[in-house]
Protein backbone atom coordinates (compact mmCIF):
# COMPACT_ATOMS: atom_id res chain seq x y z
CA UNK A 1 0.00 0.00 0.00
CA UNK A 2 1.33 3.43 -0.56
CA UNK A 3 -0.28 7.04 0.84
CA UNK A 4 -0.97 9.31 -1.06
CA UNK A 5 1.14 12.71 -1.20
CA UNK A 6 -1.69 14.62 1.31
CA UNK A 7 -1.97 11.87 3.45
CA UNK A 8 1.59 11.23 4.17
CA UNK A 9 2.13 14.82 4.26
CA UNK A 10 -1.03 14.73 7.06
CA UNK A 11 0.31 11.73 9.11
CA UNK A 12 3.87 13.07 9.42
CA UNK A 13 2.56 16.67 10.50
CA UNK A 14 0.32 14.93 13.20
CA UNK A 15 2.70 12.32 14.48
CA UNK A 16 6.05 14.09 14.43
CA UNK A 17 4.26 17.33 16.05
CA UNK A 18 1.95 16.05 18.36
CA UNK A 19 4.44 15.49 21.69
CA UNK A 20 7.43 16.44 23.37
CA UNK A 21 10.34 15.02 24.46
CA UNK A 22 12.37 14.82 21.27
CA UNK A 23 12.23 12.94 17.79
CA UNK A 24 12.54 9.30 18.95
CA UNK A 25 9.00 9.57 20.82
CA UNK A 26 7.68 11.45 17.27
CA UNK A 27 9.22 8.10 15.67
CA UNK A 28 7.47 5.75 17.41
CA UNK A 29 4.11 7.42 17.04
CA UNK A 30 4.96 7.43 12.98
CA UNK A 31 6.14 3.75 13.16
CA UNK A 32 2.93 3.21 14.81
CA UNK A 33 0.35 4.92 12.27
CA UNK A 34 2.39 3.73 9.29
CA UNK A 35 2.44 0.18 10.32
CA UNK A 36 -0.91 0.34 11.56
CA UNK A 37 -1.87 1.74 7.59
CA UNK A 38 0.23 -0.99 5.71
CA UNK A 39 2.25 1.43 4.58
CA UNK A 40 5.42 0.04 5.85
CA UNK A 41 6.24 -3.18 7.84
CA UNK A 42 9.00 -3.73 10.87
CA UNK A 43 11.24 -4.14 8.45
CA UNK A 44 11.31 -1.14 6.94
CA UNK A 45 11.12 0.82 9.94
CA UNK A 46 13.93 -0.99 11.37
CA UNK A 47 16.40 -0.06 7.87
CA UNK A 48 15.18 3.65 8.29
CA UNK A 49 16.63 3.90 12.03
CA UNK A 50 19.91 2.58 10.85
CA UNK A 51 20.09 4.92 8.28
CA UNK A 52 18.55 8.06 10.38
CA UNK A 53 20.73 6.94 13.20
CA UNK A 54 24.00 6.87 10.80
CA UNK A 55 22.60 10.40 9.15
CA UNK A 56 23.90 13.67 11.01
CA UNK A 57 21.77 15.95 12.62
CA UNK A 58 18.18 15.15 14.28
CA UNK A 59 17.10 11.61 13.81
CA UNK A 60 13.63 12.11 13.06
CA UNK A 61 13.87 14.31 10.18
CA UNK A 62 15.94 11.80 8.48
CA UNK A 63 13.45 9.28 9.66
CA UNK A 64 11.04 11.66 7.66
CA UNK A 65 12.62 12.14 4.81
CA UNK A 66 13.00 8.45 4.07
CA UNK A 67 9.15 7.99 4.38
CA UNK A 68 8.72 10.74 2.17
CA UNK A 69 11.30 9.50 -0.22
CA UNK A 70 10.35 6.22 -0.38
CA UNK A 71 6.98 6.89 -1.64
CA UNK A 72 6.80 10.03 -3.60
CA UNK A 73 10.68 10.35 -4.26
CA UNK A 74 11.68 14.20 -3.98
CA UNK A 75 8.14 15.63 -4.25
CA UNK A 76 7.59 13.81 -0.72
CA UNK A 77 10.80 13.88 0.89
CA UNK A 78 11.33 17.81 0.70
CA UNK A 79 7.32 18.31 2.29
CA UNK A 80 7.97 15.43 4.63
CA UNK A 81 10.68 17.53 6.01
CA UNK A 82 8.77 21.19 6.08
CA UNK A 83 5.70 18.94 7.66
CA UNK A 84 8.11 17.35 10.72
CA UNK A 85 10.05 20.75 11.28
CA UNK A 86 8.01 23.80 10.51
CA UNK A 87 5.00 23.41 13.26
CA UNK A 88 7.45 22.95 15.91
CA UNK A 89 10.42 25.67 14.62
CA UNK A 90 7.29 28.39 14.57
CA UNK A 91 6.79 27.56 18.26
CA UNK A 92 10.36 27.50 19.60
CA UNK A 93 10.42 31.05 17.42
CA UNK A 94 7.28 32.41 19.12
CA UNK A 95 8.74 31.29 22.80
CA UNK A 96 12.21 33.11 22.08
CA UNK A 97 10.38 36.08 20.69
CA UNK A 98 8.88 36.53 23.34
CA UNK A 99 11.38 35.14 25.79
CA UNK A 100 8.41 33.62 27.62
CA UNK A 101 9.54 31.75 30.77
CA UNK A 102 7.64 29.15 30.63
CA UNK A 103 9.05 27.03 33.39
CA UNK A 104 7.83 29.95 35.50
CA UNK A 105 4.68 27.96 36.61
CA UNK A 106 4.15 24.63 39.18
CA UNK A 107 1.20 23.66 36.82
CA UNK A 108 3.52 23.83 33.24
CA UNK A 109 6.28 22.24 35.13
CA UNK A 110 4.37 19.28 36.08
CA UNK A 111 3.03 19.42 32.83
CA UNK A 112 5.99 18.92 31.31
CA UNK A 113 7.43 16.85 33.76
CA UNK A 114 4.22 13.88 32.49
CA UNK A 115 4.78 14.80 29.01
CA UNK A 116 8.59 13.75 29.19
CA UNK A 117 7.53 10.74 31.56
CA UNK A 118 5.14 9.11 28.91
CA UNK A 119 7.90 9.93 26.04
CA UNK A 120 10.38 8.27 27.78
CA UNK A 121 8.50 5.38 28.41
CA UNK A 122 7.39 5.26 24.68
CA UNK A 123 10.97 5.46 23.68
CA UNK A 124 11.67 2.57 25.81
CA UNK A 125 8.91 0.45 24.24
CA UNK A 126 9.99 1.21 20.40
CA UNK A 127 13.39 -0.73 21.16
CA UNK A 128 11.25 -3.51 21.75
CA UNK A 129 9.21 -3.22 18.22
CA UNK A 130 13.14 -2.94 17.16
CA UNK A 131 14.50 -6.17 18.86
CA UNK A 132 11.25 -8.63 18.72
CA UNK A 133 11.38 -9.51 15.04
CA UNK A 134 14.68 -10.81 15.94
CA UNK A 135 14.01 -12.59 18.64
CA UNK A 136 11.10 -13.99 16.76
CA UNK A 137 13.18 -15.58 13.83
CA UNK A 138 13.01 -19.71 14.40
CA UNK A 139 15.69 -20.42 12.17
CA UNK A 140 19.46 -21.68 14.12
CA UNK A 141 22.03 -21.89 12.63
CA UNK A 142 22.40 -24.22 9.57
CA UNK A 143 24.77 -27.76 9.70
CA UNK A 144 28.50 -27.10 9.83
CA UNK A 145 27.30 -23.74 11.69
CA UNK A 146 28.46 -21.15 9.75
CA UNK A 147 25.76 -18.79 10.27
CA UNK A 148 24.49 -16.95 13.58
CA UNK A 149 20.86 -17.21 14.61
CA UNK A 150 18.84 -13.99 14.61
CA UNK A 151 18.50 -14.32 18.50
CA UNK A 152 22.40 -15.14 19.09
CA UNK A 153 23.17 -11.85 16.94
CA UNK A 154 20.62 -9.96 19.99
CA UNK A 155 22.56 -11.69 22.60
CA UNK A 156 26.47 -10.29 20.96
CA UNK A 157 25.53 -7.44 19.58
CA UNK A 158 23.21 -6.08 22.58
CA UNK A 159 25.98 -6.99 25.16
CA UNK A 160 28.53 -5.54 23.50
CA UNK A 161 26.12 -2.44 22.85
CA UNK A 162 25.21 -2.11 26.40
CA UNK A 163 29.13 -2.67 26.96
CA UNK A 164 30.17 0.25 25.21
CA UNK A 165 27.16 2.27 26.73
CA UNK A 166 28.29 1.96 29.94
CA UNK A 167 32.13 2.58 29.41
CA UNK A 168 30.55 6.00 28.17
CA UNK A 169 31.27 5.72 24.03
CA UNK A 170 29.05 8.13 22.48
CA UNK A 171 26.52 6.90 20.25
CA UNK A 172 28.03 6.91 17.03
CA UNK A 173 30.86 4.54 17.56
CA UNK A 174 28.19 2.18 19.61
CA UNK A 175 26.59 1.71 16.18
CA UNK A 176 29.77 1.55 14.46
CA UNK A 177 31.38 -1.19 16.58
CA UNK A 178 27.83 -3.16 16.33
CA UNK A 179 27.94 -2.85 12.72
CA UNK A 180 31.51 -3.88 12.54
CA UNK A 181 30.82 -7.01 14.77
CA UNK A 182 27.73 -8.07 13.35
CA UNK A 183 28.84 -8.06 9.68
CA UNK A 184 31.58 -10.80 11.37
CA UNK A 185 28.89 -12.87 12.10
CA UNK A 186 26.63 -13.49 8.25
CA UNK A 187 23.11 -13.33 8.08
CA UNK A 188 21.37 -16.42 7.38
CA UNK A 189 19.16 -16.29 4.42
CA UNK A 190 18.74 -15.48 0.92
CA UNK A 191 19.45 -12.45 -0.91
CA UNK A 192 15.64 -12.47 -2.28
CA UNK A 193 14.63 -13.25 1.17
CA UNK A 194 15.17 -9.73 2.35
CA UNK A 195 12.42 -8.17 2.46
CA UNK A 196 13.53 -4.85 2.97
CA UNK A 197 14.88 -3.99 -0.16
CA UNK A 198 12.88 -1.77 -2.50
CA UNK A 199 11.67 -3.27 -5.73
CA UNK B 1 25.61 38.58 13.07
CA UNK B 2 24.66 38.03 9.34
CA UNK B 3 21.96 35.13 8.36
CA UNK B 4 25.31 33.44 5.92
CA UNK B 5 27.32 32.80 8.91
CA UNK B 6 24.54 31.61 11.33
CA UNK B 7 23.59 29.29 8.95
CA UNK B 8 27.25 27.73 8.49
CA UNK B 9 28.28 27.64 11.70
CA UNK B 10 25.01 26.30 13.00
CA UNK B 11 25.40 23.70 10.08
CA UNK B 12 28.95 22.65 11.10
CA UNK B 13 27.30 21.83 14.31
CA UNK B 14 23.96 20.02 13.37
CA UNK B 15 26.47 18.08 10.33
CA UNK B 16 28.71 16.70 13.17
CA UNK B 17 26.57 15.47 15.53
CA UNK B 18 24.12 12.65 15.39
CA UNK B 19 21.19 13.71 17.89
CA UNK B 20 19.07 16.73 18.48
CA UNK B 21 21.30 18.02 21.28
CA UNK B 22 24.45 16.78 20.35
CA UNK B 23 25.33 20.03 18.50
CA UNK B 24 24.92 21.47 22.11
CA UNK B 25 28.68 21.68 22.40
CA UNK B 26 30.19 23.14 19.11
CA UNK B 27 27.37 25.67 19.50
CA UNK B 28 28.18 27.18 22.29
CA UNK B 29 31.67 27.11 21.14
CA UNK B 30 31.31 29.01 18.12
CA UNK B 31 28.55 31.54 19.27
CA UNK B 32 29.22 31.84 22.87
CA UNK B 33 32.75 31.77 23.23
CA UNK B 34 34.48 32.32 19.81
CA UNK B 35 31.72 34.83 18.25
CA UNK B 36 30.37 35.77 21.38
CA UNK B 37 26.96 36.46 19.47
CA UNK B 38 24.74 35.28 21.69
CA UNK B 39 25.13 34.83 26.29
CA UNK B 40 24.78 31.32 28.23
CA UNK B 41 21.92 32.65 29.24
CA UNK B 42 20.31 32.96 25.89
CA UNK B 43 21.87 29.46 24.66
CA UNK B 44 19.80 28.07 28.11
CA UNK B 45 16.44 29.71 27.28
CA UNK B 46 16.98 27.78 23.69
CA UNK B 47 17.78 24.50 25.11
CA UNK B 48 14.58 24.75 27.71
CA UNK B 49 12.10 26.13 24.86
CA UNK B 50 13.45 23.37 22.61
CA UNK B 51 12.60 20.64 25.13
CA UNK B 52 9.70 22.02 26.12
CA UNK B 53 7.94 22.28 22.59
CA UNK B 54 6.55 19.88 20.58
CA UNK B 55 8.58 17.95 17.84
CA UNK B 56 12.61 17.51 17.22
CA UNK B 57 14.74 18.79 20.46
CA UNK B 58 16.98 19.67 17.29
CA UNK B 59 14.92 22.52 16.96
CA UNK B 60 16.49 24.39 19.85
CA UNK B 61 18.68 25.77 16.73
CA UNK B 62 15.79 27.85 15.58
CA UNK B 63 16.02 30.03 18.85
CA UNK B 64 19.69 29.84 18.77
CA UNK B 65 19.50 31.68 15.12
CA UNK B 66 16.69 33.35 16.41
CA UNK B 67 18.82 35.30 19.58
CA UNK B 68 22.20 35.54 17.14
CA UNK B 69 20.48 37.30 14.22
CA UNK B 70 17.26 38.19 14.77
CA UNK B 71 14.22 36.57 11.66
CA UNK B 72 17.00 35.74 9.06
CA UNK B 73 18.79 34.39 11.94
CA UNK B 74 15.76 31.83 12.81
CA UNK B 75 15.29 30.85 9.15
CA UNK B 76 19.28 30.30 8.86
CA UNK B 77 18.60 27.99 11.90
CA UNK B 78 15.58 25.84 10.17
CA UNK B 79 17.87 25.68 7.61
CA UNK B 80 20.68 24.41 9.35
CA UNK B 81 18.44 21.89 10.82
CA UNK B 82 17.07 20.08 8.01
CA UNK B 83 19.85 20.19 5.90
CA UNK B 84 21.39 17.67 7.36
CA UNK B 85 18.75 15.59 6.89
CA UNK B 86 19.14 15.09 3.31
CA UNK B 87 21.82 12.95 3.82
CA UNK B 88 19.83 10.29 4.69
CA UNK B 89 18.35 9.73 0.88
CA UNK B 90 22.17 8.75 -0.48
CA UNK B 91 22.91 6.57 2.65
CA UNK B 92 19.44 4.60 1.97
CA UNK B 93 19.97 4.16 -1.49
CA UNK B 94 23.38 2.88 -1.11
CA UNK B 95 22.31 0.87 2.02
CA UNK B 96 19.59 -0.22 -0.41
CA UNK B 97 21.94 -1.51 -2.96
CA UNK B 98 23.89 -3.32 -1.07
CA UNK B 99 21.03 -5.23 1.00
CA UNK B 100 21.38 -8.34 -0.77
CA UNK B 101 25.29 -8.69 0.53
CA UNK B 102 25.10 -10.65 3.79
CA UNK B 103 27.90 -9.08 5.46
CA UNK B 104 25.98 -5.75 4.88
CA UNK B 105 22.62 -6.94 5.79
CA UNK B 106 24.27 -8.76 9.03
CA UNK B 107 25.75 -4.77 9.63
CA UNK B 108 22.70 -3.28 9.13
CA UNK B 109 21.18 -5.57 11.78
CA UNK B 110 23.61 -4.65 14.04
CA UNK B 111 23.02 -1.03 13.55
CA UNK B 112 19.43 -2.08 14.38
CA UNK B 113 20.12 -3.92 17.89
CA UNK B 114 22.51 -1.44 19.24
CA UNK B 115 20.05 1.53 18.33
CA UNK B 116 17.25 -0.61 20.46
CA UNK B 117 19.76 -0.45 23.08
CA UNK B 118 20.76 3.25 22.82
CA UNK B 119 16.97 3.72 22.41
CA UNK B 120 16.37 2.05 26.06
CA UNK B 121 19.49 4.44 27.34
CA UNK B 122 17.63 7.89 25.83
CA UNK B 123 13.88 6.33 27.16
CA UNK B 124 15.51 5.61 30.69
CA UNK B 125 16.96 9.23 30.72
CA UNK B 126 13.71 10.90 29.21
CA UNK B 127 12.06 8.49 32.18
CA UNK B 128 14.29 8.90 34.99
CA UNK B 129 14.31 12.90 34.47
CA UNK B 130 11.00 13.41 34.65
CA UNK B 131 10.09 11.31 38.06
CA UNK B 132 12.78 13.75 39.54
CA UNK B 133 11.29 16.84 38.10
CA UNK B 134 7.67 15.51 39.59
CA UNK B 135 9.76 14.87 43.12
CA UNK B 136 10.98 18.08 42.99
CA UNK B 137 7.71 19.92 42.64
CA UNK B 138 6.18 17.53 45.44
CA UNK B 139 8.77 18.98 47.70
Amino acid sequence: MRPSLRELLTAIAYEANRTVGGGLVSIELLRRRFTASGWIDSAVHGVFIAVSRFTPGTVVLAYVVMLGWRFHRWRGALPALAAASIPGSLIVLALAATLAEIDRYAAVRALLAVGILVAGVLVVGSAWHLIRPYLEKSEGPPEGGHYVSSRMRVLVVGAIAVALVLLGATPVRVLLAAAVVSMAMPARGTPEGVPYVEK
Amino acid sequence: MNALPIYLLLLKATMTSFAGMGSLPQIRQDFVETHQAISDEQLSQAVLVGRATIGPMGAYVVAVGYFAGGWPGAIAGWLAMITPALVAIPVLTLVQRWLHLRRIRAAVDGVIIASAVLLVGSGAVLTIDAIQQLIRLKS
